[in-house]
């Protein structure tokens, strides 16, 4: 017998759908606008097991859509004026599920249901899915199943939105917590630090940033943008050796465009402080080799994961910060850079798939408790494509750049750094000040940077 | 909306699509009939038809001005609040009308 046959015999139909749950969800949807609402927002066409229920669900939903009250009439007009409805049975079948009275109420009790029969049902596709994969390539290689299976599977528990709405009580509360804890921190600057700031996050690897920022936290989605060649891996691997090597915390990194080689002589770069080419190309002294490698000893004890994948999607993306979080329990993770990730729906423009990435991206870091670092790249003109809607989701936007010629010759304030060459423009700060430029020193051959040095007075 | 309420809603809604796929009654005369109970289901109407109509359909029969009533009826566009009163009055019209003869 074949397995695939062998899940459908053992799992009985009533454990797979539950048509008076979703009868109920329909009646409400047609009778209730709270109910409706709820029901728009928590639902899919694709949660209801009955072609027909589905079929109400999405035609009440286009009505919801076009601001149309959708009562029980608005749909048998709308059924009607586009031939779903056609018959004496339609109309006896839809006046059942119309019947299907609950309170308003009880709306959330009846959608769970529908929505958790609907996650059954997704979970046994899955093993059928993984079943047919086993029994049609035998010789396929298991890891490469363990790893779809896994990302299958994630995708089914992942990135439910937090819907909790908080009573006054809880509201309260939370505040007072906040500024409790923030009193004492600040009891705490004046009285320990002697007046400097802790973080309330991972370090930015500049103090200025730091300062602004008072770090990476849990649940940000931080967005750095820059142009090509303009130094967006040297800044990840400069927040990793901020966090990961001097910090010994452990973060993931994603690269889109370089194999794990490629990675591993920037950091040779990074931490030995020797030029980037000469390492590539060997050039280099003896002294210099035992520098690099006491620099790589310094990153083996590190904290620091690499996942070097060039067809990287938003659900790989998920699956495998779920899977490090579990195991390494990591407290960031960096994608360089999101450009680069494979398209799902070709049909979709550039900025939609940004777009789509993002909102996945920030979902998942507040799922996850980790602070999410996308790498996005800057036209010519420093813009960046669909720039709103990624600020909308963000918690923190920089944008990294050159300082022109002319504004370095100019600027004053700029004479009072030492070799400053880039601006982290700080473009949104949910926490704090936006609108600020940070002058930093930016060594391209050593991939290296740092806040520029003020001139001594 | 309460129990009672819902459950002849529902039943009427049913009623008057059920006549139209079964060919008693046309598209237009459906339509009608069910933004009629909207109205009285959900919007409490002000515009007086109700009150008109009960006339018209307690009054004598009159073939040529009941269909002309008719079909003024059926040119209402109900989310019109304009077109609504316009066509009321025109039945109110009608309807003196026929008493006058």
């Amino acid at each position: 017998m074949s397995l695939n046959v062998a899940i459908s015999d053992q799992i009985s139909d009533e454990y797979l759908f539950d048509l008076e749950s979703e009868r109920r969800v329909l009646s409400s949807m047609l009778h209730s606008e709270d109910a409706c609402i709820e029901s728009y927002h928590s639902l899919l066409a694709s949660d209801f097991y009955a072609p027909r229920h589905a079929t109400v669900f999405e035609l009440t939903c286009s009505l919801f859509e076009r601001e149309i009250r959708p009562t029980y009439v608005e749909l048998l007009k709308e059924g009607h004026t586009l031939g779903v409805f056609t018959n004496p049975r339609d109309i006896e079948e839809l006046k059942y599920i119309a019947e299907q009275y609950i309170d308003d109420e009880n709306i959330k009790y009846w959608i769970q249901k529908v929505k958790d029969k609907s996650k059954l049902r997704k979970f046994i596709d899955f093993l059928k899915g993984s079943f047919q994969i086993i029994e049609e390539e035998p010789d396929a290689d298991v890891e490469q199943i363990l790893m779809a299976a896994e990302e299958k599977l994630t995708n089914l528990t992942a990135l439910e939105i937090d819907d909790h709405i908080d009573t006054p009580e809880e509201l309260a509360k939370t505040g007072y917590d906040e500024v409790e804890r923030r009193f004492r921190r600040f009891m705490e600057i004046k009285e320990i630090h002697k007046g400097v700031l802790p973080l309330d996050g991972l370090t930015t690897g500049f103090d200025n940033l730091n300062h602004l920022t008072l770090g990476y936290k849990p649940g940000d989605l931080i967005i750095l943008g820059a142009q090509t060649g303009h130094g967006k891996t040297a800044f990840a691997l400069h927040t990793a050796k901020a966090i990961a090597v001097e910090h010994r915390k452990n973060i993931l990194y994603l690269n889109t465009e370089m194999s794990r080689e490629q990675i591993a002589l920037r950091w040779g770069a990074i931490l030995s402080g020797i030029e980037h080419d000469r390492i590539r190309t060997g050039d280099i002294t003896n002294t210099e080799l035992s520098i690099i490698l006491n620099g790589y000893s310094r990153l083996s004890e590190s904290g620091f994961y690499s996942y070097p994948c060039p067809n990287l999607t938003p659900e790989k993306t998920i699956s495998i910060a779920r899977k490090f979080k579990t195991q390494k329990q990591i407290d960031m993770m960096i994608i360089d850079y999101v450009g680069r990730m494979e398209k799902q729906d070709p049909k979709l423009q550039e900025w939609q798939i940004l777009e789509q990435i993002v909102k996945t991206q920030k979902l998942l870091a507040q799922n996850l408790k980790i602070a999410v670092m996308c790498l996005v790249q800057l036209n010519p003109d420093g813009s960046l494509q669909g720039a709103k809607r990624m600020k909308n989701e963000c918690d923190l936007m920089l944008k990294m750049s050159p300082i022109p010629r002319e504004e370095l010759e100019d600027n004053e304030d700029l004479k009072k750094y030492l070799n400053p060459n880039y601006y982290i423009y700080v473009d949104k700060n949910r926490d704090g000040r936006s609108g600020v430029r940070i002058p930093i020193t930016f060594d391209l051959q050593k991939q290296s940077m740092k806040d520029a040095e003020r001139v001594a007075p | 909306m309460a129990y009672n309420k819902k459950k002849i809603y529902d039943e009427t809604a049913s009623l008057i699509v059920d006549l139209c796929v079964r060919g008693r009654l046309n598209s237009e005369e459906m339509h009608f009939l069910l933004n009629l109970l909207d109205m009285s289901v959900l919007q409490r109407d002000n515009s007086g038809l109700f009150a008109i109509l009960k006339v018209w359909l307690k009054g004598e029969n009159d073939e040529e001005i009941d269909a002309i009533v008719k079909a003024t009826l059926l040119a209402i566009d109900f989310s019109n609040q304009k077109s609504l009163q316009t066509n009321t009055e025109l039945i109110k019209g009608l309807i003196a009308e026929k008493y006058t003869t």
